[in-house]
């Protein structure tokens, strides 16, 4: 098939105070990555980051950013994440940096490594946890609500019971 | 984005998780030019998530603090809390930051957070994104034929959905098919019941002639006036239609005019007439001629007493003969359907025919307006009084269900279509498709109406029969009267061509079934050859120079009763190929047939092209009127004899080749026309916005001010200033209004506020002379002054040296053309406009609406050099609209409404820029006259390549004034050039100007 591909940057915010987290929003995100860019690689680079450069999801609790770059250059781009420091959101400066954890050629490969990702470090985090037992019954819950059991097909009817009542 | 799109990407996207953050007001018009996803998206994937997490809003802005300082609107995933501090990705959960931060220890929270993104991804990435089928759900090696009709080969997972999506759309399919269930098999609807069911619905709306089906194969039909009729032919016929008419025969079925009878005494009968006419417009329904029955007289009918304003239309009539036993006399009027709805109260008032006489099948009536929906259900009762009216059914039993609607069936059966005057005894009929109106036009006509009809044979049998021809038979007088009828027609078959006879004569006759002696194959008539007998050479010529005798017009079509015998009694055809198979010698011609096959006719003749000097009695031909329901009976053998068939558009280049004008078109001062006229410049308008602005003529360009539709009373008020003004002027020199004139040419803008500033009194002046608006429309109709006025117009026109040339009836008498007979001839005909005939000089084909201008002084000097030189150029106009409407687009797209009012030339502008359109002058028109280079005297009403001349033709109308004007200042050997400029051109052509008288 012919189409414009893309690369997509699973991406992790990391910041000092997790609660700076909950104030990100995608577009102060894109807004510093293209600074960030136009800094490093100057006019160019600039006028590359406008091209089909979006940030497709951002998580402000987790901190997980998927960031889609034209496939063409997205070396140069992605060379250029390491200097963001700093995002500016709602009038504050909350200091970051972006580390990369997956390159994907889709967002769907994107999304199953966060998967993985994600359950690997919640089933780290279990055995390791001794403190308090509501707590660790609580990582067991939520480990056990991420798990798939036979969800897709579910999923399918639910939709197709949806698409029903949207015709009536 | 269309609505449909948006939903095909609201089902596309459902599944992807959105974006988690608060948003901010500010953030909220960024989303869509950022975030991929639509907010529709995001809140469910909300719901989705938030069933497996169970936290509240409440627990969130504890958890958040003091920080909350405005509350996030919290519209997004909910997703619990995080701990605060600081946190690497791949922190192995030793708790190493717990430590730096103990008081806000929220490992579950933490661990929830990622749960949820990790459900959500997970719905993303194992769901199916695409607007989905089932099926697509399955890679593509897995697929296999036929698995929507056999879901069992489907994968075991996949296989109840699939299930209900199967039932879903035999449902939806069912549905559908609940709704064709009505239309019946075709085999059903064929049927001859059925089909006649149906077509008698179809009737309903608009009237079908009786040759409705056959036309209907044939042509391509339309609905105009109330009826179906045929405009050409499928099949390519001009040029062949023009020989026939030319050489041979061409037929046309005319039955859509509307005949109307008027019954009463002659006084009284003349008396109300002449109210509608006038002596002065040529021969009246009084004419001594016409008034013996002799002759089909035609005149132009006004309104009554308003002679010459307010003209209706042309109408043909024609009296019945007068028989001695009976003192009312009787005429019919023949008119235009267009003409007829202003015709007939016309003729109700003048008559005051007031009393509308209930039609004649009282008690069937009376039940039919009980009856709410007399449709064409299958109840006979219904059937019969829809048919009943026309045709009197023998009250038979075993009636088939369905009868033919013969006639007009658009008509309730309860509306009159007689009415009684109480104070002067004149009844008039509406006899509308009650006579059948064929019209054969060509030399041969005569011919072909020799072979198709036979005089009927004589029954000696003298019992009482139902049947009117063997009661008939009985009189003596009647089989005298035949026998002559019967003589003139054989010496008819005689004669050389049917523009021989005298115009308008009729000839009444009664003759047998044609389809008993239809030929085999189509056979094409030919003239008569034999004319040895010294004693028919004399008749013939008696025919020729007299016409019919008198008591030979005399026919029982007129009869009302007979007409009913004869519709009702006609064979079927059927019944005829039964008799068919039984002859004898298989093949071989019917008998004189049975006694009900006589059919009284009237021929008409129609004359041909009567003005001009070329082509005298081109396209004469006979009309050949039958009692309704014989129509199909008499069509289809005179097709057999090799006649040529036409429809709407032969009749207008019929009359186009006779110079003469055809009636809703040619005729815009009749209510008739002028209704045409909107119509017409609806239509064009219509085709003309239909096409892009880039490809469509841009008018103003070419300078053509009314490419649709002519301001013929514009025209006719400029030139009357023009001609106010340079009356005076002339006395003193021509050459300053002449330079009046380019100036006013130059200088566009100021003449046109002068039109505008003197329109107020013009405008009184046109109410007060509108009446001679159009006066001279109808030539060899007008009044003998007007005729002689006319003579007079027309040797002015002729050039003076050109010997060759034949001069004119009038012209020997003519006074020369000086100022003072111009300005008495002038005086006498303010405002009027005038039809003429313009034949191109050199090639070209003009077009309707085309321009006639005036040339100037050195584009006759160029033409008198070299008289094959093709004429003058228009220098291309400049389109002052189009930078308006580009403006107007521009400003729509962008500008808000205060900036569109600030723009001056909006403010200035008369015109608001929404009802502009690119290449047509907006309403209010600038000097009709002078906004050419060359001045404008009239428009072209019809043109084209006439094959008669073998150049180009076209008739219009020229302003009088105009033409008068032009006329004094052209040499005398090049008198009457004028030029012709297509709307769609730039380039004139020299014309040569004809009035016909």
């Amino acid at each position: 098939m012919v189409r414009v591909k893309s690369r997509y940057l699973l991406c992790e915010i990391n910041v000092s105070d997790r609660r700076d987290l909950l104030k990100l929003d995608d577009r102060a995100v894109a807004g510093s990555v293209k600074a960030a860019v136009a800094r490093t690689h100057g006019d160019y680079g600039a006028a590359l980051c406008s091209i089909r450069f979006c940030v497709k999801y951002l998580n402000a609790h987790t901190g997980i950013v998927f960031l889609r770059f034209h496939k063409g250059f997205y070396k140069l781009l992605w060379s250029a994440l390491p200097f963001i420091t700093s995002i500016e959101c709602r009038g504050q400066i909350i200091p970051c940096f972006l580390n990369c954890l997956h390159v994907g050629g889709t967002i769907r490969t994107c999304q199953k490594f966060l998967i993985r990702y994600n359950t690997r470090q919640l089933h780290q985090m279990l055995p390791k946890y001794k403190n308090k037992v509501e707590e660790k019954r609580k990582i067991q819950e939520a480990i056990l609500s991420c798990s798939l059991t036979g969800g897709g097909n579910k999923a399918l009817e639910d939709e197709l019971e949806s698409e029903e009542e949207d015709d009536e | 984005m269309s609505a449909a799109k948006a939903k095909m990407r609201e089902k596309k996207m459902r599944n992807q998780p959105a974006s988690v953050q608060y948003p901010s007001p500010s953030h909220v018009e960024s989303r869509a030019e950022n975030g991929g996803e639509g907010d529709d998206a995001g809140s469910r994937t909300t719901l989705s998530i938030s069933s497996g997490t169970s936290v509240t809003r409440a627990e969130l802005t504890r958890i958040l603090g003091g920080q909350s300082d405005a509350h996030p609107s919290w519209k997004r995933q909910q997703t619990p809390p995080v701990r605060h501090g600081w946190v690497r990705g791949h922190h192995n959960g030793d708790g190493g930051y717990d430590t730096e931060m103990p008081n806000h220890i929220t490992a579950g929270a933490f661990a929830r957070a990622r749960a949820a993104e990790v459900s959500a991804m997970l719905k993303a990435a194992t769901e199916l994104t695409c607007s989905s089928h089932v099926f697509r759900a399955l890679p593509k090696h897995m697929r296999r034929r036929a698995m929507s009709h056999n879901t069992k080969r489907l994968p075991r997972r996949l296989r109840n959905v699939a299930n209900r999506m199967r039932e879903k759309s035999l449902q939806a399919g069912l549905k559908k098919k609940k709704e064709l269930v009505k239309s019946k098999s075709r085999k059903a609807r064929r049927r001859h019941g059925n089909l006649l069911l149906e077509f008698n619905r179809r009737q309903r709306k608009n009237i079908w002639l009786e040759t409705h089906i056959w036309h209907a194969k044939r042509f391509h039909m339309v609905k105009k006036w109330g009826y179906c009729l045929g405009v050409r032919p499928t099949y390519k016929c001009y040029r062949p239609c023009y020989r026939a008419m030319s050489s041979h025969c061409l037929l046309q079925d005319l039955s859509y005019y509307c005949c109307i009878e008027l019954k009463g005494e002659e006084d009284k009968l003349l008396a109300a007439l002449t109210q509608l006419t006038c002596k002065e417009a040529g021969p009246t329904f009084a004419a001594a001629m016409f008034l013996s029955g002799a002759r089909q007289g035609s005149v132009t009918v006004y309104r009554a007493g308003q002679y010459p304003s307010d003209p209706l239309g042309p109408v043909t009539f024609l009296w019945r003969p007068q028989t001695p036993g009976l003192t009312p006399r009787q005429l019919w009027i023949w008119a235009h359907p267009a003409l007829k709805q202003d015709l007939l109260p016309e003729l109700q008032s003048v008559c005051q025919c007031s009393e509308a006489m209930a039609p004649p099948v009282e008690p069937e009536v009376s039940r039919a307006e009980a009856d709410p929906s007399p449709q064409a259900e299958p109840n006979p009762d219904n059937e019969l009084k829809a048919g009943a009216k026309r045709k009197r059914c023998c009250k038979d039993a075993g009636e088939p269900p369905a009868k033919r609607i013969l006639g007009d069936g658009t008509r309730l059966p309860t509306s009159p279509v007689t009415w009684r005057s109480s104070s002067t005894g004149i009844v008039i009929n509406d006899l509308t498709m009650e006579i059948v109106r064929y019209r054969l036009i060509g030399p041969q006509s005569h011919s072909v109406l020799a072979e198709t009809l036979e005089a009927a044979t004589v029954c000696d049998e003298l019992k009482s029969s139902p049947f009117w021809w063997p009661e008939h038979c009985k009189d003596r007088s009647n089989m005298k009267l035949h026998q002559q009828q019967t003589d003139v027609f054989n010496v008819l078959k005689g004669i050389y061509s049917s523009g021989e006879l005298p115009p308008g004569t009729v000839l009444g006759l009664t003759v047998d079934d044609p389809r008993l002696t239809l030929p085999r194959q189509k056979v094409k008539a030919a003239p008569c050859v034999n004319r040895d007998q010294v004693g028919d050479e004399e008749k013939r010529n008696q025919l020729m120079l007299k016409g019919v005798p008198l008591q030979c017009c005399q026919s029982f079509l007129w009869e009302q009763s007979v007409r009913e015998n004869v519709t009702d009694n006609k064979i079927s055809e059927q019944e005829l190929n039964r008799m068919r198979t039984e002859l004898l010698v298989p093949g071989s011609r019917l008998g004189p047939g049975p006694q009900q096959g006589r059919v009284p006719v009237l021929l008409v003749h129609q004359p041909g092209k009567q003005v001009g000097d070329e082509l005298g009695s081109w396209g004469s031909g006979w009309d050949l009127l039958l009692p309704k329901g014989w129509g199909m009976a008499f069509w289809v053998p005179l097709v057999y004899r090799g006649v040529r068939v036409a429809g709407l558009h032969m009749s207008l280049k019929h009359s186009q080749d006779k110079a003469a004008p055809h009636f809703p078109h040619d005729y815009p001062d009749c209510p008739a026309g002028s209704r045409f006229q909107e119509e017409q410049e609806a239509e064009f308008l219509e085709t003309f916005r239909r096409r892009p602005p880039a490809k469509r003529t841009n008018y103003i360009k070419h300078g053509c001010l009314a490419p649709f539709r002519c301001p013929w009373q514009q025209l006719a008020e400029e030139w009357e200033l023009l001609a106010t003004d340079g009356g005076a002027e002339r006395k003193g020199d021509g050459q300053t209004q002449k330079a009046r004139k380019s100036h006013e040419v130059m200088e566009e803008v100021t003449s046109q506020q002068t039109v505008a500033a003197a329109s107020p009194p013009s405008f009184t002046v046109l109410s007060f002379l509108g009446h001679k608006f159009h006066k001279l429309n109808c030539i060899f109709l007008s009044a003998h002054q007007n005729r002689k006025s006319l003579r007079l117009l027309s040797s002015w026109c002729r050039p003076l040296t050109c010997r060759g040339q034949r001069r004119g009836r009038g012209a020997a008498v003519a006074l020369p053309l000086s100022d003072s007979a111009v300005t008495s001839f002038h005086s006498a005909h303010k405002m009027s406009v005038v039809w003429v005939r313009l034949t191109l000089l050199s090639k070209g084909k003009p077009e309707a609406h085309a321009m006639v201008c005036a040339p100037t002084a050195e584009d006759l000097k160029l033409f008198g050099k070299s008289p094959e030189n093709c004429g003058p150029q228009e220098p291309p106009h400049k389109d002052h609209y189009k930078s308006r409407i580009n403006h107007k687009k521009k400003s729509s797209k962008t500008a808000t409404p205060s900036q569109v009012s600030d723009d001056p030339t909006a403010s200035t502008d008369p015109h608001s820029p929404s009802d502009l359109i690119l290449g047509l002058w907006p309403d209010p028109l600038p000097s009709v006259t002078s906004h050419c280079s060359r001045v404008t005297l009239g428009w072209v009403t019809q043109g084209d390549f006439s094959l008669s001349v073998g150049r180009g033709e076209a008739l219009g109308f020229v302003s009088v004034s105009g033409l008068l004007h032009t006329l004094l200042r052209q040499p005398p050997e090049l008198r009457g050039t004028l030029l012709l400029r297509n709307p769609t051109s730039l380039h004139y052509r020299f014309v040569r100007l004809n009035i016909d008288v």
